[in-house]
């Protein structure tokens, strides 16, 4: 799907055209869920903000300038969404941080030693700072731009090159640990 | 696995495909159709909410309508004419003194009742 396909999916679901709006749902549920993911670490949470964040761009979809890509607009919107909710659930959001060891922070591979490649990288991520996240999932996971991320983000596009510096180095750890173990 | 350091400005492909398998959640498809069913209850509690917005409005026009009626049909109406001057002749009658006054009238309905 081509970007200027989303522009006029976007345009139809400006004048009310839920189906054109539903075809934008479709394109963009899984980034939206990995984004969301990677800020709330759980998969509920993470489609409840996916989803909010879907009907908030329904209803401001007919403000959407078309002369700017569709998907940083709303994945602009996925990230308040997923980070209201956070705040609305700060306790409950708190619990996997807090039972991560002190000692075990400082080395996101060894605490993930005896997990699947997956849930290693989960539990690394988990280690992270939100902004690291966020920043190494859109850069290296979702494609988008620093300058994309930076204005994303509200930060300065220098913060997201060392975030995705700092998430991207921790993250190889994980990545480096799985190939040494397969190549034992 | 590839030498990419963490200082390249490039995307990880490797690391970015480990990502997308790791954050990749399950049953996308019961994801879409439960947003669209939202997404279409959001729009009939829209319409709701929309007439809900005119109550107020609704109901001071339909007032207003009301009142600005009975005051034109009671302008045009020649009953109302009438009206007004059966009244008007009955007070100038029993007012003035050369017809019977009121209390002629008074005096002569209690004969009446009084009559055996």
């Amino acid at each position: 799907m081509t970007g200027v396909d989303e522009v006029k999916l976007a345009a139809r679901a400006g004048r009310g055209d839920t189906e054109a709006f539903g075809a934008l749902i479709e394109l963009h549920e899984a980034m939206a869920r990995r984004v969301a993911y990677a800020i709330l670490e759980d998969q509920e949470d993470a489609d409840d903000a996916a989803q909010d964040g879907f009907l908030s761009a329904w209803k401001a979809i007919a403000r959407y300038d078309p002369s700017k890509a569709f998907r940083p607009w709303l994945m602009q919107i996925v990230v308040n969404a997923a980070r209201d909710l956070r705040r609305r659930r700060r306790v409950r959001s708190a619990d996997p941080l807090d039972s991560v060891s002190p000692a075990s922070k400082d080395d996101p591979a060894r605490l993930a030693g005896d997990l699947d490649l997956g849930e290693r990288l989960r539990t690394a991520l988990a280690t992270l700072p939100e902004r690291q996240r966020l920043a190494v999932v859109m850069f290296d996971a979702e494609g988008y731009a620093q300058a994309e991320i930076a204005a994303l983000l509200g930060i300065p596009e220098g913060t997201v090159k060392s975030d995705v510096f700092h998430g991207r180095r921790a993250l190889r750890r994980v990545l480096g640990t799985v190939k040494e173990e397969y190549d034992e | 696995m590839n030498e990419h350091s963490p200082f390249d400005s490039a995307p990880d492909a490797e690391l970015g495909v480990a990502l997308r398998e790791a954050l990749a959640m399950p049953f996308g498809a019961a994801f879409v159709n439960r947003v669209r069913a939202r997404l279409n209850q959001s729009r009939r509690r829209n319409w709701d909410e929309e007439l809900a917005g005119w109550f107020w409005q609704g109901l001071v026009a339909a007032s207003l309508v009301t009142v600005l009626a009975g005051w034109g049909l009671n302008a045009i109406s020649p009953l109302a004419d009438e009206t007004d001057a059966t009244a008007t002749s009955i007070a100038s009658q029993l007012l003035d003194g050369t017809t019977p006054g009121a209390s002629v009238l008074l005096a002569s309905m209690t004969s009446t009742d009084a009559a055996p």
